[in-house]
Order: structure tokens, then C-alpha cells, then sequence
């Protein structure tokens, strides 16, 4: 005989009321599971969005774009990077790197006609990207070609509202204009083949994708801006950044590696704000099911109040009846946990099995398909969340049974 | 039958060892703005090994004395010795202890855990005492024996007829040996036959255990069985009379 077999006896006692509680304990817990499910969703998509829509796991520059902040400075007119090939192949032959692409960015114009726009310009190696599970979402024709472009077939890649600004359709050329390296105004044809979306309706209105040779061949350099490094699993960034870092100490030019999270402030911001959200729902969970709890709990403390007197009157230490009340909470908190993970798993599957379009955020340009992630850490700590919450619900009715005087509690009707 | 006044132990106060010893116990509940006075100065002494009834009509102090002889309430004023120890001065561990060792209750109606069965519920006193299961097994099983229940073991309360509810009280009340048992009106729920059964049952258990009883009721059949008999009215002690012994019995 067991204080936590008398406890499970007593709720055995009410069923109705028991049930009602467990209810309560699986509807916190299921709540808590989908919350959990869709915060880990937004941040895992978001992060994932922001990794493959270009900036890459890691991004290796010259220590000179670094700010004391960290960050990256904004970027310079011309690329600074020398000796990026060797660069590239230490990077890749580390473990965990698919690929390190170079890229060059700079500003520029470009023209359709009459019609002209200020432009920002990423260059790259679309194999590489590839490689690196770059997405480039395609609004209309085709992608840039794998081969670097020879000299009057440079192709371009426009922004969709960008193109819409200018008029221009697949197939039609446009003049980019750029500042070379000597400092002289430059202009090189480019064909479009595709309209792009990076997802976010400003960059959408300014954005140009060409390979790496074209934007040299604009800029009249080999320098790059940067090489961005493609991992295979983003846990890993840190291991990976730690060892480039050590790598590169002493190395002159000097070279600094900054990862995805620095590169995209946005995301803590996003972050930051779901976990506000999070923390807010997860209170009001926390709130009705701890006052719902406690008072159930209280009812069945009230009517059994002879019951704990004679318990006291042969015997019973007051911590031992405390026992029994909070044995009692904690099956009620740690069965409907249970209960709450196993149709909780059943309601994330068949929701991620509907395939409901989220509507785009602010800004954002596309929606996403729902698809709540849950870790299998969630079931226990819902589970050890429950028991904590029933552990304070049962409080009072606690503090109330073992205040009883015994004599007043056998007199109770 | 048993006789329990048959001599079989000094009766006179004060040739025995004292067990209870109360002086001047007031108690006065408040209801709502009236006050109550339950008890108003009674002087008792019990001895060891005796059997006393505390009879008197319904409110006349007989619960309220006994939960005071039990530690269950505190006098307003006066004292209660066990043993020569003021009860009184109990810390709560100290209270408890005394509780699970020193005393045995039965009830009115009977009290019993509805979740646990007749022998968890005899068992239970032991348990929270933390005897193993050996002695607790062989402790219970002699308890509900005594008591002729050694067929109804694994059944719970609500499977129990009154006067059987009331023998795995009065098991659970002895399991653990006390010294002393204080009961409350025990035959007040049961028919005039059971009541008698239980009451042959108490004194049979007086008699052969030696376990002092104080038993407050007003049920001719143990009335009848009790050598001493302690009279309260309105609060105070109007008679305390010895069967077969020329003057009262602890009374001072």
C-alpha cells in the first residue's frame, strides 16, 4: 500500500469528476503541443527560408566588411576578396560542407529603354548553389545556366517586381550599369531568362541574379565579396564556424566568418516575437488549467473532509495527508499529459496531412504550407509541465487539509 | 458472554497506575454569536486497564471530553495527563505519535478509508508507522481475527454490514496495541442486536487485552457491561459510580 495507490483509488472515486479534470489536463496539454508544434514550424521554416534563399550556413569575407558590432558592414562598392580559390578549397574539404560558392554583390543601374532602376546585384556559381540547396523561386522561365557565360551571352535574372517596374519580360535584354575597379562607368548586356522571388516584396523590387563571371567581367576583377558556405545540417553551424575561424587565425589578408544568424538580424527579431506570443499562450494554458485543476481538486478535498480528519485522528502525519492530495494532482497532471500526447500526435499528423496554406506574413510575398513540428523532448516535458502545473494547482486544497483541526474535521457533515 | 464486571483488576482509584488524569477542562465553541459551553471543569481519572463509560444525554460534553482525553482538541483551560505526561505540551510531531501509538478510535460511524479494503484499513495504522510487511501481516490478520472477521478481509467498506464496518474499526482501533481506546457513541448506527454483539465485543477485548476503554454513549447494552460509569450533564460531572464498590470511582 502505496500513499500514491490511495491517491489513484480516490480519484477511481468520482469518475465524472476525475474525467472532467483529466479533460482539462488534455486539452492544456494538446494546446501546448500545438503551440509548440507551430513556434517550432515558423522558426525551423523561417531559419531554413533565410539559409537557402541565399546567405548560406556561414559566410567567409575580408575582416575590413566587419563592424566592431560583428556585422557586416554595408557592402562595398567593389569586391575585396583575393585569394578566394584556395580559400574555397580548404573550406571544402572540411567535414559537414557541401560547397562554399563565391558571390559578388555590388549596386548598379539598369535600363530597359527609357525605363531605368537602382539595382542590387548577386552574383554566383548556380552548380554551387545548387549544391548547396539554394532555392531560387522562379516566377517565370528558367534559371541561370550552370557554365559561366561567354562574353555577349551574360543572362540575368530580375526580381518580379522589378520587372514589372521595367516593363521587361523573359527573353528581353537589358544594360546593367556598374563601377569598375579602375573606377570607370561600365555597362554590359544581359538576356533575361527568369523572374525571381526571394520572398520578401522589397528586395522583390530591386534584386538581379547573373553568374560570377558575368559580374566580373562588369566590374573588370576577380576579387569576390565573399564566399558562402553551404552545410548539410544547420546544427552544425557552430562546430563548422569554430574550425574555419581557427583555420583562418593569422591569415593575411585577415578573413572573418560570420554565420547565418548575423547575417539575417531579422530572424531574432521574428524570433523574439514568437517566443512573446509563445510565452503568452502558454500562460493563459498554464492559467485555466491550474485554476480548473485546483478546483476540482478543492471540491474533492471539501468532501472529504471527515475522511482526512479520522486519516489525522489515527495518526496520519500532515505531510502524509499533503502526500496523498498531490499524488493525487500529479496522476491527474501526469495521465492527462499522457493522454493529451497520444491524441496530440494524432491531431499534428492529421493537421500536417491536410496541407493548409498559411497566408503570407507581412512582406512576404508567398504563403507556406502548415506543417507543425513536434520533437519526441515535447511529450515529456508536456508531461513534466503538467505535473508542475498540478503540483501548484493542488496548493490550496494542500494548505487546507492539513490546517484542518481534527476535531472540527470529524464533526463535518 | 463476557462479564466485564467481573473482578479480575483493582478498580479502586489511585491502586492502579493512572493513565488519564484531566483537571478543570473547559471547552466553549462559538456558534455563530452564541457560545457554547461544553464542558465547565471536569476533573477525571482513568486507570489503567479500566473499562468507563461517559453517558449522558445528546450535548451534555461526552465527544468534546474524550476528544480532549484523545489530543484531538485543546482544553480552554485545564490540563489532560497520560501517563503523567501533559498532553498539553505535545508538539505536532509529538501529537501524532501519540495518535498512532498511545490511542485507538472508534467512531459513530465508523470511519472507515472507503478506498481501502477491511484489511488495508486495519493495516493502515502500522503502515504509517512503518512496520514491515511481515509484522503488519501477522499484526492485521490476528486484529481482524479477534474481531471475527478473518472471512471478510478483502472487501471494502460498502460491502460491509454495520456492525461489521464497526468490528474493522474496533480492529484497526487495537491493531497497533494502545494503550488506551476512546469511543464515540460505537453501537449509535447499528440495530439493538449488532449494537449488543459489539458491545460483548468491546468488553470481551477489555477483559482479555487488558486495553483501557473510554467509551462515551448512551446505549443501555454497554452501559450495562461497564463497571464504571462517568454521568455528564450540561458540562460538568453530575455521578461517577463503580459497580460492586462502595463509592465513586476517579472521581475527586
Amino acid at each position: 500500500m502505496k500513499f500514491a495507490v490511495i491517491a489513484l483509488r480516490n480519484l477511481a472515486r468520482n469518475r465524472r469528476r476525475t474525467l472532467l479534470s483529466l479533460l482539462i489536463v488534455v486539452a492544456g496539454t494538446i494546446g501546448t503541443l500545438l503551440t509548440t508544434g507551430f513556434v517550432r514550424f515558423s522558426f525551423e521554416g523561417l531559419r531554413e527560408a533565410i539559409i537557402h534563399g541565399g546567405i548560406g550556413h556561414l559566410e567567409v569575407v575580408p575582416r575590413s566588411d566587419i563592424r566592431e558590432s560583428g556585422s557586416i558592414a554595408e557592402r562595398p562598392g567593389l569586391p575585396a576578396m583575393t585569394g578566394w580559390q584556395e580559400v574555397r578549397s580548404e573550406i571544402e574539404a572540411m567535414p559537414h560542407v557541401l560547397a562554399a560558392g563565391a558571390v559578388v554583390q555590388f549596386t548598379g543601374m539598369i535600363s530597359k529603354g527609357e525605363r531605368s532602376a537602382a539595382v542590387l546585384a548577386v552574383a554566383g556559381e548556380p552548380e554551387r548553389e545548387r549544391r548547396m540547396r539554394m532555392e531560387v523561386k522562379l516566377r517565370g522561365g528558367a534559371g541561370l545556366p550552370d557554365a559561366p557565360p561567354a562574353e555577349g551571352e551574360d543572362a540575368v535574372l530580375l526580381g518580379a517586381a522589378l520587372a514589372r517596374h521595367l516593363g521587361a519580360e523573359t527573353g528581353d535584354v537589358l544594360t546593367l550599369l556598374g563601377i569598375t575597379t579602375d573606377g570607370t562607368l561600365n555597362a554590359l548586356d544581359l538576356r533575361v531568362t527568369g523572374l525571381i522571388t526571394t520572398g520578401v516584396q522589397d528586395v522583390d523590387t530591386r534584386i538581379v541574379r547573373m553568374h560570377l563571371a558575368s559580374a566580373q567581367r562588369l566590374l573588370g576583377t576577380q576579387n569576390i565579396t565573399s564566399l558562402v558556405v553551404g552545410l548539410d545540417d544547420t546544427s552544425r553551424t557552430l562546430e563548422v564556424e569554430t574550425a574555419l575561424e581557427r583555420r583562418f587565425r593569422g591569415r593575411q589578408p585577415s578573413l572573418a566568418v560570420v554565420d547565418w544568424k548575423t547575417r539575417a538580424p531579422f530572424y531574432g527579431q521574428v524570433e523574439s516575437l514568437y517566443l512573446g506570443i509563445f510565452w503568452f499562450l502558454g500562460s493563459v494554458i498554464f492559467v485555466l488549467v491550474c485554476l480548473a485543476t485546483s478546483n476540482t481538486l478543492m471540491m474533492s478535498v471539501m468532501e472529504r473532509v471527515r475522511e482526512i480528519g479520522t486519516l489525522l485522528a489515527i495518526g496520519t502525519s500532515r505531510a502524509q495527508v499533503a502526500a496523498i492530495i498531490l499524488f493525487e494532482a500529479l496522476w491527474l497532471g501526469v495521465l492527462g499529459a499522457l493522454v493529451g500526447d497520444l491524441l496530440g500526435v494524432l491531431l499534428v499528423a492529421g493537421i500536417n496531412a491536410l496541407g493548409i496554406e498559411m497566408p503570407p506574413p507581412p512582406g512576404a510575398t508567398g504563403g507556406m504550407e502548415l506543417h507543425l513540428a513536434t520533437a519526441p523532448g515535447d511529450f515529456a516535458a508536456t508531461v513534466a509541465l503538467m505535473a508542475v502545473i498540478l503540483g501548484i494547482a493542488a496548493a490550496v486544497p494542500v494548505g487546507i487539509s492539513v490546517r484542518l483541526r481534527i476535531a472540527d474535521a470529524l464533526r463535518h457533515v | 458472554m463476557t462479564d466485564p464486571r467481573a473482578p479480575r483488576r483493582p478498580l479502586e482509584p489511585g491502586s492502579a497506575p493512572r493513565i488519564f488524569e484531566a483537571s478543570g477542562l473547559r471547552k466553549t465553541y462559538r456558534l455563530g454569536a452564541i457560545l457554547i459551553e461544553a464542558l465547565r471543569g471536569v476533573d477525571l481519572v482513568v486507570t489503567r486497564g479500566e473499562f468507563v463509560v461517559v453517558a449522558g444525554p445528546s450535548g451534555c460534553g461526552k465527544t468534546t471530553l474524550l476528544n480532549l482525553l484523545g489530543s484531538l482538541d485543546r482544553p480552554d483551560s485545564g490540563s489532560v495527563l497520560f501517563d503523567g505526561s501533559d498532553l498539553g505540551r505535545l508538539t505536532s510531531t509529538g501529537r501524532t505519535l501519540f495518535l498512532r501509538r498511545k490511542v485507538g478510535f472508534v467512531f459513530q460511524s465508523f470511519n472507515l478509508v472507503p478506498v481501502l479494503t477491511a484489511y488495508e484499513n486495519v493495516e493502515y495504522p502500522l503502515w504509517i508507522d512503518g512496520l514491515d510487511r511481515a509484522e503488519r501481516r501477522r499484526r492485521t490478520e490476528e486484529a481482524l481475527v479477534s474481531v471475527g472477521l478473518a472471512g471478510r478481509m478483502q472487501q471494502r467498506p460498502d460491502r460491509l454490514s454495520g456492525g461489521e464496518r464497526q468490528r474493522v474499526a474496533l480492529a484497526r482501533g487495537l491493531v497497533h496495541d494502545p494503550r488506551v481506546i476512546l469511543a464515540d457513541e460505537p453501537t449509535a448506527n447499528l440495530d439493538s442486536t449488532t449494537g449488543a454483539e459489539i458491545a460483548d465485543l468491546l468488553a470481551r477485548t477489555n477483559s482479555e487485552r487488558g486495553t483501557t476503554f473510554l467509551i462515551a454513549t448512551h446505549d443501555p447494552a454497554i452501559i450495562e457491561r461497564s463497571p464504571r460509569t462517568v454521568r455528564l450533564l450540561d458540562g460538568r460531572v453530575v455521578s461517577d459510580q463503580c459497580v460492586g464498590l462502595s463509592g465513586p470511582g476517579g472521581v475527586r
